[in-house]
């Protein structure tokens, strides 16, 4: 199965390698995996490379290549999902996944390398498994304290409890230092859902497609089980139909292994008995049938004088949100021409940002209000603009290069589809006496929300 | 206390420093010793000098410091093969400490270690371990067996490890399918990747034994680990092969296929390459699973552009005249965007839409046209590529836009696009008014051009001499000095000569040859072969479907790859034979019909080596021959889409057959095959009846069957040529597909009078194994392709294999013997041979005649032994076991060869001649 595995540096230096089966020829395998991904030509898939009897097969996870190669026709799949699974233990494992906590943590990388892989067979991925076997601790950079407040999240955590959820609590290893209970009793669920908008030049949706899941961090001891409750006007399917209102519609559901579904049909419930760590345990999605409106609409007016090079850009964008919620750090990118120079703008608002830069016009807005429209006016030139004004395209239409504008933002406690947590129980009977702590977030962001021009 | 500072030394005492901490008394000083050895190790440096310090910490309780040294053990064992013996004797004591823990951890880091001295010490604990309480413990022995396996496979052997390994498998039938289904709801998402695909392997009895298994299947296909789902798809697609499409379930199965599908799409961009590959295929078998589902293929900005292109991809293999409107849409707005890449593949795309989808063709041109007046160079060049196709798809429909392409014709920089142009100048050179001062302005630079541009540019340049003679005869004398006296090319000296001989000779056919009419060019050029394609569909979900190449082309060696092919399609009636004597998916007996469809053929034929094979008999020079030989060329030759037309690359033989136009045309030759053909079957090999091989309703009214003979060395194609339609048939010419053995015609087909309605002619038509070879399946499928005046005409047949043993088959007795013994003894198959009531003799000389020989016999037991030798024509030796027993109708055949897929179908020919 699988021949070797090794994790590069983004600058491409060996952090961890490892040999399952002896069949090859050391690492230098690793530099020339390295080699062969700087050289490559543009086009040609990266993902699975082949070279001498050997392919490779790698992804990328935050600045890390993590890498596998093997010799045989093997799934790739299974090595791709193999890898991502890595990752996110040694996430679990070690806090985070970064140069420097892998680093650090050598020993334990390996140990649990061992433990995952033997002879290049997967033997087992779950972190609650691997806790027996695994005996270094990890190294964690700077002591974690929960009320460490100068690392303040982006967004406040929407909990009973209303505090504030610092950031790095929840990039914490899981198996911080065994004597520290205290800490243990913490439950973070998230609901992230990434929206795809396509929004042809005349204005209307192509395409829209939202993909969520509900992620779990869980530092609970394992065995405890838990209950969550979900909208109950949540409908699989065209076709079902719930509640009085239109519902909360996704066309497709997937759960986690390990959810048992008894009351999902009457109650909308799942309950689940967590294994310490991360989990996956909802993914949906649904296409083409928002029940919300689109959180941005964009107005584009373009005026380009060819024979002057002239090119005047006004941009509208309304923020459709409800007027309570706002959207964060907005960020607009609209290609240009090749060679655009000058640029005279002027913004609706101080806070704003924008500039030239790689070919593109960059448009920062650091927050929007629901409800809120925002405006912004661009001047520039296009040297050597080609075509003589007499047969060159229509004074109207746009020159090459321009656009398609796209745009990336948070949407903080919203989600698109309207899919909210109602509630998340824990029912205790082992643990401490400790209340645990539970986190539940709502996010949605932009995955590729491209307006055509 | 963190470990990134080992990184960063780097000092000269470095190695002294650790050895001094390794052999400190405190336990967490070494520990950290062993941690810094281990950062150094994997940064690269070498530091196996500190072998023996570090051996000497293995002696400890701390399973923590006891890790790190078997880390350090297996890496460095190797080098110091010696020194890792010292660590032996822990690793036994280790195997029987209470802790599981290490007793694992023992076993595993031995099976680690690859040193053949340590494999032997390695048994015992191995043994026990394997018998051990602890179910983490045998689990890792169990892969350690595999480990030493690998390292020493006569030792497991030898050692008893493989029954040991089957006692741990609990059931006592491993195989049977229930289990393996029921295993499917119980073990890991890495176990039932396991499973599944073991289940692709299994051949199921009928259809609804395969119903059953995919009802079983489809829960897995929305698990949350995409390997599992991927090949579960693989599991269905092969086992809806056997489905009836009647059948509602078959209905249900593909709705049920498309949803996760899509949901692969919106993983990582890394899983979303591979999925489109594998969705690449999938499309191709079938693409009603996905042909709603067009949306999700489009382009989003933020895609790598890998993703890209393989969703451009999959975007026109799904076009149809319900979607184009929306494809064409999302394709124009590709062809703006900035990747050039990108762009140029979206503008081939649309041209590619117009040839697919004839509604939409003129709705591509107009988009093309749109592209070109953005004036943005690749654009226009992409699109005048792609017009030009247009314009064989679609002759005397778009060419009203020739002037606006004529605009462009100066930026015009790459040879593909020149060529382009200069083809379309050419073809419709007489409604371009300047067409030759167009073609002149190209001739100025000839020899700085391509040879694509040059081919082109003379083939135009004829083509326009031709339409307008008068005004252009020094355009075409400038053309053909430059091709045939100032060009190194042997291709376009060649084809200049025959412009010049044949305008020189006979003007009318020339006109006839260079303005032929051109056959249509086929709609999906890129398809993959189909016969490639159905393996690849079982390869779903591996290495080889992202490649889109079978495993044996990457794969080290062939270990392991056994080709795979879907089942066929059977009623629960009747079961399918067992996969050891017929290969699924190969039809038994003299099937004409092993190809379905023409157009699947199409392909194949295309990759052929045009021209008549020069080495096999002289050529008999007659012109219309000459003439028959070059059309044919022509022909297939601008099938291919390609841009070469008119002067085919048979030039070479067609020049030399023009070189002796002179000489008296001989047709000695074609009277010694009459005479073959007269005298016929009584002295050589059996000749089978004539068997129709593709009925007139298939080809136009063209009926032919045929035959195979071997006569005295040299194999012949007895064919009937039978004409039921009402009118006349000429301009007869064959050709083979690459086959298994070579076959090829060895002269032309020669039917030296037009076939009148209700005439048959009966002809034989010399073959010879100089051509091409290519593997097939059946190994003695060969496929053909006949043309005349009406159309070409594929067919394909099975030729019995017996017209292939050589006369100088026989083998020497002590060769034979030697060669017996040393061929392996998986390579022999045994055959009965029933109802064939002949004695020894009889057999003998029958089989002689046929060019098997007997090299020895022998009897036992009143039993007749007979040994015999036969060769093929490639020289595969084939050396057979004939037992004869008096009384008995029943004979039995064993076959050793080297190569052991002819087996069956030497059997085969024993079978034919023993029984006529």
């Amino acid at each position: 199965m699988i021949s070797q595995f090794f994790i590069l540096s983004s600058k491409g230096d060996p952090l961890i390698y490892k040999d399952f089966r002896g069949d090859s020829g050391g690492r230098d395998v690793a530099e020339l995996f390295y080699r062969k991904l700087t050289g490559l030509p543009g086009g040609e898939s990266p993902v699975v490379m082949y070279h001498d009897d050997r392919h490779f097969i790698h992804i990328r996870h935050s600045g890390l290549y993590l890498v596998a190669t093997t010799s045989e026709n093997v799934s790739p799949f299974s090595l791709l999902e193999l890898l991502s699974r890595l990752a996110t233990l040694l996430g679990d494992y070690c806090g985070s996944l970064n140069e420097g906590t892998i680093s650090r943590n050598v020993a334990l990388v390996y140990e649990l390398l061992d433990e995952v892989l033997d002879y290049g067979y997967v033997q087992t991925t779950s972190t609650e498994m691997l806790r027996n076997f695994i005996q270094t601790e990890a190294v964690v950079s700077k002591p974690f304290s929960l009320f460490d407040l100068s690392s303040v999240g982006l967004f406040g955590a929407e909990t009973q409890q209303n505090r504030v959820a610092p950031s790095s609590a929840a990039s914490r290893p899981v198996l911080s230092s065994r004597s520290d209970q205290s800490q243990k009793n913490e439950v973070f669920l998230d609901v992230v859902e990434r929206l795809s908008v396509l929004i042809a030049a005349n204005g209307s949706l192509l395409k829209v497609d939202v993909q969520g899941e509900i992620r779990l961090k869980s530092f609970l001891p394992s065995g405890s089980e838990m209950y969550i409750g979900l909208t109950e006007e949540f409908c699989v399917g065209k076709s079902e139909l719930r509640g009085y209102g239109p519902g909360i519609r996704v066309d497709e559901v997937s759960f986690h292994s390990s959810v048992n579904l008894d009351e999902f049909e009457s109650h909308r419930i799942l309950r689940l008995q967590p294994p310490q760590g991360e989990l996956t345990v909802m993914r949906y999605q649904l296409s083409d049938d928002l029940p919300s409106p689109l959180p941005f609409r964009l107005f584009p007016s373009v005026q380009w004088d060819p024979g002057s090079g002239r090119l005047q850009i006004y941009l509208k964008l309304r923020c459709d949100l409800p007027p309570k919620s706002q959207a964060l750090n907005i960020h607009l990118h609209l290609p240009l021409p090749r060679g655009v120079v000058s640029l005279s703008q002027e913004l609706s608002s101080p806070d704003q940002k924008a500039e030239l830069g790689e070919g593109a016009l960059h448009w920062d807005l650091p927050r929007v209000q629901g409800g809120s429209q925002l405006s912004g006016l661009f001047q520039m030139d296009v040297p050597g603009s080609q075509g003589p004004p007499s047969h060159g395209p229509s004074p109207s239409a746009p020159p090459l290069g321009l656009g398609p504008a796209s745009l990336s933002f948070e949407l903080p406690r919203h989600t698109c589809s309207g899919l909210q947590v109602r509630f998340l129980r824990l029912s205790f009977s082992t643990c401490g006496s400790a209340n645990p702590h539970k986190w539940v977030r709502h996010l949605s962001h932009s995955n590729a929300y491209v307006i055509r021009i | 206390m963190t470990d990134s500072k080992y990184f960063t030394t780097t000092k000269k005492g470095e190695i002294f420093e650790l050895k001094a901490e390794l052999n400190s008394d405190k336990k967490e000083k070494k520990k950290e010793a062993v941690k810094k050895v281990i950062a150094s190790m994997t940064v690269g440096k070498d530091v196996s000098a500190l072998f023996p310090d570090v051996v000497n910490c293995m002696q400890t309780d701390n399973l923590e410091l006891k890790k790190l040294v078997y880390l350090y053990l297996m890496n460095y064992a190797k080098s110091q093969p010696d020194m890792a013996i010292m660590a032996v004797n822990t690793f036994v004591k280790d195997c029987e400490d209470p802790n599981p823990l290490i007793r694992a951890l023992a076993v595993r880091t031995m099976g680690c270690i690859r040193v053949d001295k340590i494999t032997e010490y390695l048994c015992e604990p191995l043994r026990k371990c394997l018998k051990d309480e602890d179910p983490y413990v045998r689990k890792t022995a169990a892969v350690c067996v595999a480990k030493l396996h690998d390292i020493n496979a006569q030792l497991v052997e030898d050692q008893g490890f493989l029954d040991t390994l089957k006692d741990l498998i609990s059931d006592s039938n491993p195989m049977s399918i229930n289990k393996l289904l029921t295993a499917l709801n119980e073990c890991t998402e890495w176990g039932q990747i396991f499973i599944l695909d073991c289940l692709a392997n299994y051949m199921p009895k009928d259809d609804r034994e395969a119903q059953s298994i995919c009802e079983r299947v489809t829960p897995r296909l929305s698990h949350a680990n995409s390997a599992v789902v991927l090949s579960a798809v693989k599991v269905l697609m092969k086992f809806m092969e056997m489905l009836s499409k009647d059948l509602d379930y078959y209905g249900t199965l593909l709705k049920k296929l498309a949803p996760p599908l899509v949901t692969l799409l919106s993983a990582e961009p890394e899983l979303q390459y591979v999925a489109l590959r594998n969705i690449n295929l999938i499309v191709q078998k079938r693409p009603e699973i996905l042909k709603h589902e067009m949306k999700v293929f489009f382009v989003k900005y933020n895609d790598p552009i890998y993703v890209k292109l393989e969703k451009l991809d999959i975007m026109i293999r799904l076009a149809s005249q319900a979607n184009i409107a929306q494809v064409l849409a999302e394709l124009k707005e590709y062809a703006t965007e900035v990747d050039v890449d990108f762009v140029r593949k979206a503008v081939r795309a649309i041209g590619r839409c117009a040839i697919k989808v004839e509604q939409s063709a003129e709705r591509c041109v107009s988009t093309l046209l749109d592209l070109i007046q953005t004036k943005v160079n690749y654009v226009v060049q992409e699109a005048i590529v792609v017009i030009k196709d247009i314009f064989r798809k679609y002759p005397n429909k778009y060419e009203s836009v020739i002037a606006t392409l004529c605009e462009n014709l100066d930026s015009l920089d790459e040879p593909e696009a020149r060529a382009a142009m200069i083809w379309i100048v050419g073809e419709y050179a007489e409604r371009i008014d300047n067409a030759d001062e167009l073609l002149e302005s190209f001739l100025e630079g000839f020899h700085d051009e391509s040879t694509q541009v040059q081919l082109q540019l003379l083939t135009a340049i004829v083509k326009l001499f031709l339409k307008k003679p008068t005004e252009t005869q020094e355009l075409v004398q400038q053309v053909l000095s430059l091709a045939t006296q100032d060009s190194d090319n042997p291709d376009l000296r060649d084809r200049g000569y025959i412009y010049w001989r044949l305008l020189s000779t006979d003007p009318v056919a020339a006109k006839e040859v260079v303005l032929a009419e051109k056959p249509l060019i086929s709609e999906e050029t890129d398809l993959i072969e189909p016969t490639l394609l159905d393996e690849l569909i079982c390869y779903i979900g591996t290495l080889a479907s992202v490649y889109h190449k079978p495993p044996s082309a990457f794969v080290e060696g062939g270990r392991g790859v056994v080709h795979k092919s879907l089942p066929p399609r059977t009623a629960s009636s009747e079961s399918t034979e067992s996969p050891e004597t017929a290969p699924a998916g190969a039809p038994s007996g003299d099937q004409p019909d092993v190809i379905p469809a023409q157009g699947d053929l199409l392909g194949d034929l295309l990759n052929l080596d045009l021209g008549p094979p020069v080495s096999g008999p002289p050529l008999a020079a007659s012109t219309v021959q000459m003439g028959a030989v070059d059309l044919l060329g022509g022909g297939l030759d601008s099938l291919i889409g390609d841009t070469n037309f008119g002067a085919p690359p048979a030039a070479v033989t067609t020049a030399t057959a023009t070189a002796r136009l002179g000489a008296p045309i001989s047709s000695g030759l074609s009277d010694l095959f009459d005479l073959t053909s007269g005298v016929g079957t009584l002295s050589g090999s059996y000749v089978a009846p004539k068997a129709v091989w593709l009925p007139a309703i298939k080809a136009k009214g063209l009926e032919i069957s045929g035959t195979f003979t071997r006569q005295v060395g040299s194999i012949s194609m007895d064919l009937q040529l039978t004409n039921k339609a009402l009118q006349v048939m000429t301009d007869f010419a064959i050709q083979f597909n690459r086959n298994s053995f070579g076959l090829a015609p060895a002269a032309p087909l020669q039917v030296h009078a037009p076939l009148s309605p209700n005439q048959t002619v009966e002809l034989s038509l010399p073959l010879n194994t100089v051509g091409s070879v290519m593997k097939m399946e059946p190994l003695n499928n060969l496929q053909v392709a006949v043309k005349n005046n009406i159309d070409v005409f594929y067919f394909s047949t099975l030729y019995p294999l017996h017209v292939l043993f050589v006369e100088d088959g026989k083998m020497d007795r002590q060769m034979f013997l030697a060669t017996w013994k040393d061929i392996p003894n998986e390579n022999e198959a045994q055959f009965q041979i029933r109802d064939c009531p002949l004695n020894t003799e009889a057999a003998s000389n029958k089989l002689q005649s046929s060019n098997i020989f007997t090299v020895a016999k022998r009897s036992v037991e009143g039993q007749d032994m007979l040994y015999q030798s036969l060769k093929l024509t490639n020289g595969i030796w084939v050396l057979a076991e004939l037992r004869i027993q008096p009384g008995n109708p029943s004979l039995t055949l064993s076959l050793k060869c080297r190569a052991p897929e002819v087996s069956q179908h030497v059997y085969q020919a024993y079978e034919t001649i023993l029984k006529n």
